[in-house]
């Protein structure tokens, strides 16, 4: 599997504030995702990795290169801000246009793929009009677009969720899933929500106050970090009571009876437990641990 | 019986591009390119454009007029024609150096606040270009519409002169060397104008600002810096009356004809050497260069 991106004891502060603690982590082909909280550092290792910004020591590496020296691959990325960063007053063909040049490509291709880009991410019908008069999901979209105009080996997306309403939400994390399973083209997105990277990516990464505290596949973190959440009518204590029977402790959560770390055939134990308690169930789901649960775990 | 052809339409999907890249070189052009598109709002909406061409037409209009006057003359004031002195190529930038100055006020600073203010900048640098190809591109674009800008009018006259003369083709032997004096001197206008535009234009988001101070720089150090100088005349006045910055490329039109503006028949900075307002030029034009280089270096990664 080629490496992506890499970050060598990376470090980076801004004075006497630490923003990146020497941290090492490899992404590699797929969908990536960089969670932490806001101030953890994942804008600034995104800046590092494209070079916007210079590392107090240690190295971040892009296909192979050193971020900070190498000028020219970044023809092969691209980058999604977390702010607004688009022109109002131009239509998204000509601004898409212009960054296709700006990343290398002739002008008559340029026009092509701007055209082919804003289809796929459903502006074609508005892309004469001027971006200044688009609502904030369709300025997402062109973020996107933007990166992807190029055909780029990797995309970074600082925050690609943040502002939109959960319609738009959910139309931004489609397309970025679209995008690495469909488009090939690989990624690594930041969020503060926990939800967000598991609906779109593989591997993840965990960052808190600077420091790498988790990374992995998604699969196996979540296989880790999933609980099930069951709530009852009636005879909760006797569920409770079945479950210790069976080996299960459960944890009280309101109305909820949390079971961490479900596997195999614990499934099967809950089943008899809810039978022998005469429970009747009203709600069984899984649920995720939210990423302060990650974090004081990891403390712990 | 002929069976009809319907169309179909095919998604073919994504399809990842095969085609050349052409890197660092072409992601250069395509900064100057957007630049000079900017700044004549070509791909941008109708309240883009009215700016720059009605400051193109207006620099043009006395152009056109003098061309009118000298191309009318002869039958107008017959036999007194060759007792009147007929507007030449030198004489121009005096007359409308306002004109070219203001629209680099106006103009230059659309090149390079929006993108900051804005923040499309992020997105530049974040492909194969660096501060100092971005700022050097955005550069020479300004450069290029300023000398052109300040050119056309000169070939309005050029052409109001040779039409106007008894046999044009005799006007334009006879007066060969004004025509690369007078794209030499537009040259000179246009990299002073730049120059001062856009180091301005680099410390602010806000265009109006940008073009307020830059029409500040030019319109307030004339009545200061003549004023001064003649209240304390000598040859400190002499060097003071090179603060009259809207001035000086003046004198190096005076310098490039050889001979005295109207504007500048009273300067007390005329009287310098030719040597010393030549420097004092360089200066105004290599440090405003710098500035602005180096405010876009320190974005370099």
């Amino acid at each position: 599997m080629t490496t992506l991106l890499a970050a060598r004891d990376l470090r980076k502060s801004y004075g006497g504030v630490i923003a990146l603690d020497g941290i090492d982590f490899e992404v590699n082909e797929g969908v990536t995702g960089l969670l932490g909280a806001n101030g953890a550092g994942k804008s600034t290792a995104i800046k590092l990795f494209l070079g916007l910004i210079n590392p107090t020591s240690g190295s971040a590496e892009v296909l192979g290169e050193d971020a900070a020296s190498s000028v020219e691959i970044r023809a092969r990325l691209g980058y999604m801000p977390e702010h607004d960063c688009l022109p109002g007053n131009v239509a998204a063909a000509e601004f898409l246009t212009h960054m296709a040049e700006l990343s290398g490509l002739p002008p008559a291709y340029a026009r092509s793929r701007a055209a082919d880009t804003l289809r796929h991410v459903g502006l074609f019908e508005e892309r004469y009009r001027p971006m200044g008069g688009y609502s904030t999901g369709m300025k997402q979209r062109v973020k996107l677009a933007q990166t992807l105009v190029h055909d780029p080996v990797l995309v970074l997306l600082d925050e690609p969720t943040a502002g939109l309403d959960p319609g738009g939400r959910e139309e931004m994390l489609t397309l970025i899933r679209r995008t690495g399973q469909e488009f090939g083209i690989s990624l690594m997105l930041s969020s503060h929500l926990m939800g967000d990277i598991e609906r779109t990516c593989d591997s993840i990464i965990v960052l808190d106050a600077g420091k790498v505290v988790e990374q992995g596949a998604v699969t196996s973190f979540t296989e880790e970090t999933e609980s099930i959440a069951i709530e009852v009518d009636e005879n909760r204590e006797q569920l409770i009571e079945a479950l210790k029977e069976r080996g299960i402790t459960p944890l009280i959560d309101g109305s909820a009876l949390v079971i961490e770390g479900v596997i195999g055939d614990q499934y099967d134990l809950i089943r008899d437990a809810l039978v022998a308690a005469n429970a009747p169930l009203r709600r069984m789901a899984p649920r995720r641990h939210e990423l302060t649960e990650i974090f004081e775990r990891n403390g712990e | 019986m002929s069976t009809a052809r319907t169309g179909e339409v095919f998604d073919i999907g994504y399809q990842n591009y095969e085609g050349p890249r052409e890197g660092r070189p072409r992601a250069r052009r395509a900064v100057y390119k957007e630049g000079i598109r900017i700044a004549l709002g070509i791909g941008r909406g109708g309240r883009a454009k009215i700016m720059p061409w009605a400051f193109i037409v207006a620099a043009g209009i006395p152009a056109l007029v003098l061309a009118l006057i000298a191309g009318t003359v002869d039958r107008l004031a017959g036999d007194f024609s060759a007792a009147i002195d007929l507007p030449s190529h030198g004489d121009y930038y005096g007359i409308a150096s306002i004109i070219f100055l203001i629209f680099a006020a106006a103009v230059g600073p659309e090149l390079l606040c929006p993108d900051r203010r804005d923040r499309v900048i992020n997105l530049y640098l974040v492909r194969p270009i660096t501060g100092t190809d971005y700022i050097l591109a955005r550069w020479a674009a300004f450069m290029t519409i300023m000398t052109l800008v300040t050119w056309l009018p000169q070939f309005i006259l050029l052409t109001g002169l040779a039409l106007g003369a008894d046999n044009p083709a005799t006007y334009l032997q006879d007066n060969w060397a004004d025509t690369p004096r007078f794209l030499a001197s537009g040259f000179v206008l246009a990299v002073y104008t730049t120059g001062i535009a856009l180091a301005v234009a680099s410390y602010t988001t806000r265009r109006a600002y940008a073009a307020a101070f830059i029409i500040g720089i030019f319109v307030i150090s004339l009545p200061f810096a003549t004023g001064l100088s003649q209240d304390i005349g000598g040859t400190a006045g002499e060097y003071l009356s090179l603060l009259n910055f809207s001035q000086i490329p003046i004198l190096m039109n005076d310098i490039i004809f050889n001979e005295n503006n109207l504007t500048t028949e009273e300067a007390l900075s005329t009287q310098l050497p030719k040597i010393t307002q030549i420097g004092w030029y360089a200066i105004l034009t290599v440090v405003p260069f710098l500035v602005m280089w180096r405010r876009y270096w320190k974005l370099n990664p």
